[in-house]
């Protein structure tokens, strides 16, 4: 069977939703600059904030929303100075909408041949999770209904966003997360495809295609966290997941797979146990059977008089430690939502309760309590009463769920090695857009839609001029694909060797960065010093290299590393003498290059030494 | 709004705002619901709300609009499940009169609605409910910049009503551009205040999740319950953060920013309490404690005072224009210590005859600072002198809009010469005879 085929078998529905910052110099709605964050700025202050959940446009609280609000965290905003404003912390109305980014958002449109919408509605896209302190984001639909090809096949693209970044998470305590303010409000642009994507692979490729599409504009912010997929999945039976923040387009596919095999898991799991007709229990209070337990899990929260409760799982013997994802079981699917309520996870009786310190006298008394059965299993919490309470409710629905099969889910990705993700929160549902009430709606005119369509960026006309300047098919397209496309143009504007310099950003990045080396870490004002070093005959293309190994490991003038590595290329008069001084040793041409290559490689261009022999 | 042609044809077709539809233009269809158009923005597109909540303007003219079988949509109501009062705790009484803290957008109409019926602010804020058993008022719902005395006087008649018959504190939310003039109006109108009487309102509007409404009313509603200050004052966040908030004496106090949370700042003067949304509230200055009696009001107010600020190049005959208007009362928002122009190069520039004109006609004429912080002075300078000789009253540290709002009390109550004679004497603590060093940017 062909992926295709199995895939449809199974139902699969896959959509992608593309997020890619924009590089202009000022935010969405203020007047603040969007350059990445130095990481030894200084900030101005913090301030903290609790957020609810308010009811939509139609009455209701939407589920994702009321979920945050139950948490009832805390969240503080870091705020760093000269990089966000008044507008950001929701101490200022937003300013009018940057139009350089909205003339960016409506070339891709065109590019993707979409409809532009005649007037553009900014709407609040409601957020509780605290990442935005006005507690939604901006969002404006700017066109709809286009299409790409993809590998010859037509891709749908329903719509197209202008938004604003939200804020990074710095850290996450119980009850309170942190947040650094600076990426707030940078502009953002989201691109959907429909559900109808048909193997993990085209996934991958669509998005590949998406993201060259943008990045040839020059118009988008490049580096880690510019571009982040989120992937909507679902099989026959599972139901509609979506993986937040994929950040490497290289692993989109190996998400979905995963997803895919988690979905079919549950569904396993479901089928057991409705064939062994098993249910939940309710909450029972542990507090006095565990006094003076000595499992560690337990005695720290007691001694800051937390409770610990428990709840029976009829017939779930076994059922627990199923693994759903590498390392992943439904024990620990069922953690995460505990742990969303602010406690440090669940205790289960999947595991070896022992090894918690618990004695079998504890045991047989939860045994007793909870009414187990010799196939039941059971699930115990330990926390402040208002965290446990919450979490055992959260757990509590969630098994629940097991046996009706997937939940709706928002998750998030864990960074490990196994491509797994995470619960986060419910899925949100409709009731979560209202209008902008604070900024103007946006007429979008002749002139705007013109412009958009002469900047359109055309990756078939790209792969053109890439191809007769590299004089490769292929090495062009890769240079088209490479995050290193920007840096590269900007080079060959001064340096008239394209091959030369592709071939270094592509294959001796690759190589440098296998050996260890830190080349990305390079920026490009310094490869432009480098290149221009190397046009102006300062250094030679050995040398190139051996820069390159210094500058990821410190950032400093190329003159300062051609100094210090004694990089200086030998050329004219002072090599004509190297050549006089070796032909007195020998006459023999090849000697004569090798004497002088053994004490100068790096410092000689080979085909200079070779012109003068 | 949308243009009569819009309107007209969607008329003809029988579409109401809400109801689902099909638009066709150039060669695509888009489906949902009819939006209400607001004032903002072209006036040849409808707004057409699509299933991903998104709204989208569409040309008019190039549009094919058909009207779509299936339910409109009911915008615009909120859950209203009955919130229970517990009699055992606090009465309080909140009087609402409009403003950013209990508006909620209205989809249907695409306008500003206020929250009105008790169990919309209960239900939307259920911690009130338990801190006190609430009695809510609405005299009236407008904007701040809207409110004139006629309005101040109601809410004092309000007030005074609801603490004789019972009330142990009121909390009134309103508008908060004025705020500070209404809570100098109420300071002087309601006399031998037995309660607390807070002011609170909102930076943030209560429909977007982030509001400052939530906290500034349940800190509000914890003092109203609990606290034993009887006076009126203005309760708002003490800092952008949702920490505390702090209460202000009415009559020194001003909105010193037009969009953060912590715009009101005590001047000349410090908080008299911080108050935390679980009830703790933190004494930090002097106050006038609850004892016994009914509250009164005294509530004449003069229409005929102006507020005049002083500038480089400004002109005396503003005092003239005044006096011929039959203007009663000026205060002056003098520079520094308290000064006008005396001896321009322009000598028609001094105002010195314009000021003596004035006073010798009865008007009484108060001079404030517009440095807000710190006292105006008679006598530092020659020129000081030479305008304080003329009669004009120097208002000590008072706000120029404290003082504003005196003179139009004054004047409404009593006679000229005693309203001359009070200006600068303290009645409600509007005036420190001493400033702390810790009282300033605060």
């Amino acid at each position: 069977m062909s992926d295709e085929e199995y895939y449809k078998s199974i139902g699969f529905m896959c959509g992608l939703e593309l997020h890619q910052r924009l590089a202009t110099s000022r935010k969405l709605f203020c007047d603040c600059p969007t350059n990445i964050i130095d990481a030894n700025g200084k900030e101005n202050g913090m301030v903290s904030r609790y957020q609810r959940a308010i009811a939509g446009e139609l009455g209701t609280v939407d589920i994702s929303a009321g979920f945050e609000e139950q948490r009832r965290r805390r969240f503080v905003y870091k705020i760093p100075e000269g990089r966000s404003c008044l507008v950001e912390i929701d101490e200022e109305p937003p300013h009018d909408m940057n139009t350089d980014a909205l003339h960016t958002v409506l070339s891709f449109a065109k590019a993707m041949n979409m409809n532009l919408v005649d007037e553009i509605q900014p709407m609040r896209k409601a957020v509780v999770d605290g990442s935005d302190p006005s507690a939604f984001q901006r969002t404006s639909m700017v066109a709809f209904d286009g299409f790409i090809e993809v590998n010859g096949q037509k891709v749908e693209i329903p719509s197209i966003f202008l938004e604003e970044e939200s804020c990074r998470a710095e850290s996450t305590k119980e009850q309170e997360i942190t947040y650094e303010v600076d990426m707030l409000g940078v502009p953002l642009v989201e691109i959907d495809t429909w559900p109808y994507i048909r193997t993990p692979k085209e996934a991958k490729d669509i998005a590949l295609y998406i993201g060259t599409m943008m990045r040839i504009s020059g118009k988008v912010q490049r580096g880690i966290g510019s571009v982040r997929q989120d992937v909507n999945v679902s099989i026959k039976g599972g139901a509609r997941v979506e993986m937040k923040g994929l950040q490497d387009i290289e692993f989109v596919d190996r998400y979905i797979e995963n997803e895919v095999k988690r979905q079919q898991e549950l569904l396993k799991i479901r089928d057991e146990l409705k064939k062994r007709k098993a249910s939940v229990g309710k909450v029972a209070d542990l507090t006095k059977i565990l006094k003076g337990t000595k499992a560690r899990v337990v005695v720290n929260q007691l001694e800051n008089k937390g409770i610990v409760v428990g709840f029976r799982l009829e017939s779930f013997k076994g059922m627990l430690g199923r693994e759903v994802l590498p390392n992943r079981r439904l024990g620990t699917e069922i953690s995460d939502y505990a742990k969303s309520a602010g406690v440090k996870g669940i205790i289960h009786s999947d595991e070896d309760l022992y090894t918690y310190g618990f004695t079998e006298k504890e045991i047989n008394s939860i045994t007793k309590e909870l009414k187990l059965g010799k196939d039941d299993s059971f699930i115990m919490i330990a926390g402040s009463k208002e965290n446990a309470e919450k979490a055992a409710q959260f757990s509590i629905d969630r098994a629940n769920y097991a046996l009706i099969g997937v939940p709706l889910e928002t998750r998030g990705v864990i960074n490990d090695e196994n491509y797994t993700t995470r619960f986060l929160r419910p899925l949100p549902g409709g009731s979560r857009m209202y209008p902008e009430t604070d900024a103007k709606p946006i007429n979008v005119t002749k002139e705007m839609i013109k412009a958009a369509e002469i900047e359109a960026p055309k990756i078939e006309s790209e792969e053109a001029v890439l191809t007769k300047q590299l004089k490769d098919k292929s090495l062009a397209k890769r240079m088209m694909l490479s995050p290193k496309l920007q840096t590269y143009r900007m080079i060959v504007d001064s340096v008239d060797e394209p091959v030369f310099v592709a071939n270094i950003l592509l294959q001796r990045f690759t190589e440098l960065r296998r050996a260890g080396f830190d080349v990305d870490s390079i920026g490009d004002e310094r490869l432009i010093e480098m290149f221009d070093f190397y046009s102006k005959k300062k250094i030679t293309k050995q040398a190139v290299e051996e820069i390159l190994k210094y500058l990821s490991k410190k950032d400093q003038t190329i003159a300062a590393i051609v100094k210090e590595a004694r990089l200086e290329r030998i050329s004219g008069a002072p090599l004509k003498k190297l050549v006089e001084e070796a032909k007195k040793k020998t006459k023999d041409k090849g000697q004569v290059i090798k004497e002088i290559m053994s004490t100068h490689r790096l410092n000689v261009d080979g085909s200079e030494l070779n012109s003068l022999l | 709004m949308y243009s009569d042609e819009i309107e007209t044809f969607l008329k003809s077709k029988g579409i109401k705002t809400g109801d689902r539809i099909r638009v066709e233009y150039s060669g695509v269809t888009i489906e949902g619901d009819l939006m209400p158009k607001t004032e903002a923005g072209r006036h040849d597109t409808i707004i057409v709300k699509l299933k991903s909540g998104y709204n989208v303007g569409i040309a008019f003219g190039n549009a094919r609009i058909t009207k779509m079988n299936g339910q409109a949509v009911e915008p615009g109501s909120s859950p209203k499940s009955k919130v229970k009062q517990d009699a055992k705790l606090p009465k309080i009484s909140l009087i609402y009169t409009g403003g950013t803290i209990g508006n909620k957008i209205d989809y249907r109409t695409g306008g500003v609605y206020p929250l009105l019926k008790p169990e919309e602010l209960l239900h939307e804020i259920p911690e009130l409910s338990k801190i006190a058993n609430i009695t809510v008022k609405s005299p009236f719902s407008m904007a701040s910049e809207d409110l004139s005395y006629a309005e101040w006087q109601k809410i004092a008649h309000e007030v005074a009503s609801e603490i004789n018959s019972g009330a142990r504190g009121v909390v009134v939310t309103i508008g908060t551009d004025t705020m500070h003039y209404v809570s100098a109006a109420l300071s002087f109108m309601l006399q031998d205040l037995n309660a607390p009487v807070v002011l609170t309102g909102a930076q943030r509007s209560s429909d977007r999740g982030s509001s400052d409404a939530f906290m500034n009313l349940i800190c509000a509603a914890q003092l109203a319950a609990k606290s034993d200050i009887a006076e009126v004052g203005i309760c708002m966040h003490r800092s952008s953060s949702d920490k505390e908030c702090q209460f202000m004496r009415g009559t020194k106090v001003r909105k010193m920013h037009s969009s953060r949370r912590d715009a009101f700042r005590p001047i000349n003067d410090s908080a008299i309490a911080f108050v935390t949304s679980d009830g703790k509230i933190d004494y930090n200055g002097h106050y006038k404690k609850i004892g016994k009696g009914k509250t009164t009001v005294k509530a004449g107010f003069e229409n005929n005072v102006a507020l005049i600020k002083v500038h480089p190049n400004s002109t005396p005959g503003i005092i003239d224009f005044y006096v011929d208007m039959g203007y009663k009362g000026i205060i002056l928002e003098g520079t520094g210590l308290g000064h006008t122009p005396v001896g321009p190069s322009n000598k028609k520039g001094s105002w010195i005859p314009q000021i003596g004109g004035a006073i010798k006609k009865g008007v009484v004429i108060g001079m404030t600072t517009q440095t807000l912080y710190g006292r105006v002075n008679a006598n530092v300078y020659t020129n000081l002198r030479k305008v304080s000789e003329l009669g004009v009253v120097y208002c000590e540290d008072m706000l120029p809009e404290t003082a504003y709002v005196k003179l139009g009390w004054l004047l409404g109550n009593y006679d000229a010469k005693k309203a001359k004679e009070l200006l600068n004497r303290n009645i409600v603590g509007e005036i420190n005879e001493r400033i702390g060093y810790d009282e300033f940017l605060v």
